[in-house]
């Protein structure tokens, strides 16, 4: 193991172009050690190339998005500007200050929370019995069942999450906003993560339902920054200006 | 639709050559030359899916190409990036072949220059069996792993993103974590007989 760790902590220096040529001499005279160090760089290869592939993937959809968005111009005749055309902009302009007053007078937290809302599938996995149990409930839908079934003696970050899941869907938004603030102190304490994208999604989720988009921002931001998150794209395919404008017109 | 910032070939490829840069690189490449390599991916028999997942290797390939130092300018980048995805489809056209399907169509179209391609690309194939094998770490090996060996976070920052108490703590949790993947891909009888076969050399 201790040679392993030598092995590593070299790899680590020379790609910060801080490796001992002693310690890569002592590589090169001992073919168990080079093998070791093929691996090794193989499977750094491999993470650069998996992180790569995922960031060209992330721009990808960002790229679709745009395209989605665009109105092809038509090649038509150019012309000067005549008083149809006027006209016609003349329209497009009230069309738009009217979607954009309408989207104004219409938009919230809530609305929000409509449309980015959606339920969570669980995978099946082995656990307790009690989680058995619980599982098969959130799985059936049966929400009740699931807050039931929840045992503050014998709470785990799944039936945590499992519980705000539940009350997510039963409207109970602010047992759920405890449940899932619950995860994220759990795993700060232990040093663990298990469960900790999920809850930090649902958080947000959870507070743009009570209508407070100012507690959910932050955590969006987060999450759309950290491109490692589990919700990243998701996050990313969100209207921040949406979501500043509901900022906006709550602080009214 | 907003373009990103206009680049010559040479300064794409400062552009991707600078972490800062590169994802306004990427999606100019995706604005300037996506649709044309997608229109002879779905020329020679492809799907648009195929062309979506072929040029996004292309551009994977191509990145990696460039921050190797092994783009030679010898053809412009877009010339590069159609020939790279030429390859890469003629080669998953043949492994359809291979399993069953009936393109036939790979044959045609073929030109010398492709096997130079095909060596700076690399095997396309166990870069996907390496990909599967990061993923299967799970997510917090996975994102610990990328930090530090992608987006070269230092220990003290890695301590800032993730939940760990301290640096010994990450460094522990990295070790275990490459470990892991060193034995995944040990484990894989392709990719360990390669290495057995570069160490004799």
């Amino acid at each position: 193991m201790e040679q392993n760790q030598a092995l590593i902590d070299h790899l680590d220096q020379s790609l910060r172009g801080e490796g001992s040529a002693e310690t890569q001499e002592m590589i090169n005279n001992d073919p168990e050690l080079i093998r070791e160090w093929h691996y090794l760089q193989l499977a750094v290869d491999a993470i650069q190339d998996t992180a790569l592939y995922e960031e060209v993937g992330t721009v990808k959809e960002q790229w679709k998005i745009q395209q989605t968005a665009v109105v092809k111009p038509s090649r038509g005749i150019v012309r000067s500007l005549s008083s149809n055309i006027a006209k016609i902009a003349a329209i497009l302009v009230l069309l738009a200050g009217g979607a954009a007053f309408y989207k104004y007078a219409t938009i919230s937290s809530g609305s929000l929370y409509d449309k980015y809302y959606s339920s969570y599938s669980l995978n099946t996995s082995r656990g307790a019995a009690d989680e058995d149990a619980m599982d098969k409930a959130y799985q059936a839908k049966d929400w009740h069942t699931v807050i039931t079934l929840f045992s503050p003696t014998k709470r785990t970050n799944k039936t945590d999450f499992l519980t705000g899941m539940a009350d997510l869907e039963l409207k109970k938004y602010d047992d759920a906003i405890e449940h899932f603030e619950q995860i994220m102190a759990a795993n700060t304490q232990a040093h663990t993560d298990y469960f900790q994208d999920e809850a930090q999604y649902y958080l947000a989720i959870s507070w743009l339902a009570k209508d407070k988009v100012n507690e959910a921002l932050p955590i969006l931001e987060k999450i759309r920054a950290d491109k490692n998150h589990l919700y990243h794209d998701k996050v990313e395919q969100m209207s921040f200006l949406d979501l500043r404008l509901v900022q906006y017109k709550e602080s009214k | 639709m907003k373009v990103a910032g206009k680049y010559t070939d040479a300064e794409l490829i400062v552009a991707i050559r600078d972490e800062r840069s590169l994802n306004q690189a990427i999606l100019f490449i995706y604005q300037q030359y996506a649709a044309s390599t997608s229109s002879f991916i779905i020329h020679y028999g492809g799907s648009e899916q195929d062309a979506d997942d072929v040029f996004q290797e292309t551009v994977v390939s191509f990145i990696e190409v460039i921050k190797k130092g092994n783009f030679r300018m010898e053809a412009s980048i877009k010339t590069f990036l159609v020939s790279v995805a030429k390859n890469i489809w003629f080669n998953e056209l043949k492994k359809r072949e291979r399993s069953g399907h009936r393109e036939k169509i790979y044959e045609h179209g073929r030109d010398q220059k492709e096997e130079d391609i095909s060596h700076q690309i690399g095997d396309l194939e166990k870069k996907r069996q390496l990909r599967d094998l990061v993923n299967n770490l799970g997510e917090p090996c996975k994102k610990i792993l990328m930090l530090f060996y992608y987006e070269n976070l230092s220990m003290k920052e890695l301590v800032e993103h993730l939940p760990y108490e301290n640096e010994q703590v990450v460094r522990n949790k990295k070790y275990k974590c490459l470990q892991a993947l060193t034995g995944f891909i040990k484990s894989n009888p392709a990719i360990a007989q390669q290495i057995s076969e570069i160490v004799k050399s």
